[in-house]
């Protein structure tokens, strides 16, 4: 039962970190209709950022000379959130825009290769960026009732994840561009016709996007304690098998599909003999039988094509 | 039409272009990669300016026209290629991986360019063909010749099953579907122990004819050149059988049934067109064309491991077809060549060498996404008077459905 409940905690964590990614493959899914492969990697560059404003650049110390600890972290992960933000809306200039309006595969593969160079610009330039790098613990230590699983972290992280959730629903429905967004999602033209200004809200998204992914990156750095250059391939398509399982382009479907993955992650590698090896097969098996079976996901519309 | 091609016109034309492809490529080859990037580049204008001025349909047709002349001519430089760089053996080494690939490039295009599947999984199919033709050789002794049908067969079974999906999916669901198959094609020989695990298949034998082992350098002429031609000879012997192969496909009622699916299936199927049988023999067909190149490479290298079937080969092999020009069989074998003489001349910059590529790549699909050589428009040769009817394209409706039809 101890066992059981620690998993269930754990799978919950990892759902969460999974979550936010799918969100952001969702948002952008929304109002362009294109995959946004390189998300995984722009979180990354997030997670690096906050370890680069850390360990390199002392900001944490520095900070909490004069600031409580927690105030001292929201502000360094906000900023790393603001560059991530920064580059979710330049990757949209520079290799989203030109392949507007071309064949579905174009936008996919340049972002794919996007997500390529982000991985080896952080591998070249950061300080020892091809090793593995610890990434620097911000979050409290200790426990909550004495129970091992309940730590300090484990429930930031997902109580930070339903903060960002709780924000964008609030963003999403009751703000006036929160609203056109979604008028844009969906429909382009009719939104268009309201006066609408669709490029605007497009780069809106992209950095909304930004700011959740590079959250995202500090969250499932903090979750595995040491991060990887080339970390944020998995990361990404992981998020893009939840965003898919829930159902593309649906926000909350994101967050079921996320947990879903992890749920079947954990428990494989935990109460399948020899499973560790074979949890992301059959993480990813499930995604197939998904897509074969419930290709609309979970929560997702059911698309009728009309001749 | 601006001028008409009479038979010496077409010749030189033909001779020109082969001669210029061929020594272009060898520049490549040879040259540091700022001179292969500004030969492509050139190729690139070259071929703009003949689409502007249309006169690149006048090459295809005299090419097309003198078909023996433009064969000899690729023949006799496959031929002299070794002896030319018979004092650099990496040089010969990439010869032969362009070969290799550009066979599972060709097969590739058959989902990607011709049926519009994306498929992100050639790797997974290539590796299929290595593993089984070196496991059998290994493990059973198996001649590697007949390690070639097997892998064949063995990637084309799993060929069968990756196309299962394309059935039911399609955009970027199948894409993700690929991918995942890709992933779990890669995680499974990892775990496999039987498969050699993240160890690999070390001591695969390599090919023999005779007693002649294909490792052995071959004395030609008081030539010593390295083994490598021997399989760049066996290599070609195979992209040109694959290629002539794809082009009688792309000629053939099959090659038109999956052109019109990759525009409308549903409008296919109302043609009477099988979508069931035509995507599986679509995903069957190339990945039969992987294996093959799958078990050349076991046997070339001699030492195969997961991470040379791995997802981003599967990307590099996508770039191939799109790079090259889809559906555009020699579009394609070009892109394949020209895509791993780039890919090898990066290796010099290390760091940097994927960095360099992808922003490459990212380049080339801002500035030219249809590819080197785009699809072209299929002709009909009008039964009355034999002209080619310029302009009449695969369209479901009208008269080339017509012909679908008998």
């Amino acid at each position: 039962m101890e066992l059981l409940m620690s998993q269930v905690i754990n799978a919950i964590m990892l759902g969460c970190t999974y979550a936010l990614v799918a969100i952001g493959f969702s948002l952008f899914f929304g109002v362009l209709d294109i995959v946004v492969f390189c998300a995984g990697d722009v979180a990354i560059v997030g997670a690096f950022a906050v370890a680069f404003l850390v360990s390199i650049l002392g900001l944490f110390v520095a900070l909490q000379g004069a600031l409580p600890p927690m105030i001292a972290t929201v502000i360094i992960v906000f900023v790393a959130a603001l560059f991530t933000a920064l580059l979710m809306a330049l990757m949209y200039r520079l290799v989203i825009r030109p392949l507007e309006g071309r064949s579905e595969l174009m936008p996919l593969l340049s972002t794919i290769a996007a997500g390529f160079a982000l991985r080896e610009i952080i591998g070249i330039f950061y300080p020892e960026g091809r090793n593995p790098q610890a990434f620097p613990q911000m979050l409290p230590e200790g426990v909550l009732a004495g129970n091992a699983m309940l730590s300090w972290r484990n429930i930031i992280i997902i109580i930070a994840t339903l903060l960002i959730v709780g924000l964008l629903y609030w963003f999403v429905n009751k703000t006036k561009t929160g609203l056109s967004i979604q008028a844009v999602s969906q429909n382009r033209e009719a939104a268009v016709m309201v006066g609408i200004n669709w490029r605007f809200i497009v780069y809106i998204t992209f950095i909304i996007g930004g700011v959740i992914l590079g959250v995202g990156g500090f969250l499932v750095a903090s979750y595995f304690d040491v991060i990887r250059f080339d970390m944020g391939s998995m990361y990404g398509l992981k998020g893009f098998c939840a965003a898919v399982v829930g159902g593309l382009g649906n926000v909350y479907g994101a967050i079921v599909g996320g947990l879903l993955i992890a749920f079947v992650e954990v428990f494989v590698s935990a109460f399948v003999p020899g499973g560790t090896a074979y949890a992301g097969v059959a993480a990813f098996l499930m995604v197939l039988l998904f897509m074969l079976f419930k290709p609309e996901g979970i929560i997702g519309e059911k698309t009728i094509e009309k001749v | 039409m601006k001028t008409k091609i009479n038979g010496t016109n077409g010749k030189i034309i033909s001779l020109a272009t082969s001669l210029g492809v061929c020594l272009a490529l060898y520049i490549c080859l040879v040259s540091s990669l700022t001179a292969a990037l500004l030969i492509l580049a050139l190729g690139l204008g070259l071929i703009i300016y003949g689409e502007r001025k249309d006169s690149i349909e006048q090459v295809y047709l005299s090419v097309e026209k003198n078909k023996p002349i433009v064969l000899g001519i690729i023949v006799l430089f496959v031929l002299v290629l070794p002896f030319l760089l018979h004092k650099n053996n990496y040089l010969l080494h990439v010869v032969v991986m362009a070969g290799i690939y550009a066979i599972v490039a060709l097969g590739l295009n058959f989902q990607v360019g011709s049926t519009g599947m994306v498929n992100f999984a050639p790797a997974a199919l290539f590796g299929a063909g290595a593993y089984v033709s070196a496991i059998a050789a290994v493990k059973f002794g198996i001649s590697p010749w007949l390690g070639i049908l097997l892998g064949m067969v063995g990637a084309a079974l799993l060929g069968l099953i990756f196309g299962f999906p394309a059935l039911k999916t399609r955009g970027y669901y199948l894409s993700l579907v690929t991918i995942a198959l890709q992933i779990i094609f890669t995680q499974m020989i990892v775990n496999t122990a039987w498969l050699g695990g993240p160890n690999g298949i070390p001591g695969i034998p390599p090919y023999e004819l005779a007693g002649f082992s294909f490792k052995q350098s071959l004395k030609i002429l008081g030539l010593t050149i390295p083994y490598q031609i021997n399989y760049i000879y066996l290599t070609f012997i195979f992209l040109g059988l694959t290629a002539l192969a794809a082009s009688r496909l792309y000629t053939s009622r099959t090659g038109l049934a999956w052109n019109a699916i990759e525009q409308d299936e549903i409008v296919a199927a109302t043609q009477g067109i099988n979508l069931t049988k035509e995507k599986l023999l679509a995903f069957a067909l190339g990945a039969a064309f992987a294996g093959v190149a799958g078990a050349l490479y076991a046997h070339y290298t001699s030492f195969i491991g997961y991470e040379d079937f791995d997802f981003s080969k599967s990307l590099i092999l996508i770039c191939m077809v799109l790079l090259g020009g889809m559906d555009n069989v020699s579009g394609v074998t070009l892109g394949a060549i020209l895509l791993t003489i780039i890919d090898e001349k990066l290796r010099d910059f290390a760091d940097y060498r994927m960095l360099m590529y992808s922003v490459i790549l990212i380049t080339i699909l801002i500035t030219r996404s249809q590819g080197l050589l785009p699809k072209r428009t299929r002709k009909y040769k009008e039964k009355s008077t034999g002209m080619p009817c310029v302009g009449q394209t695969v369209t479901m409706g009208g008269e080339s459905s017509g012909s679908l039809k008998n």
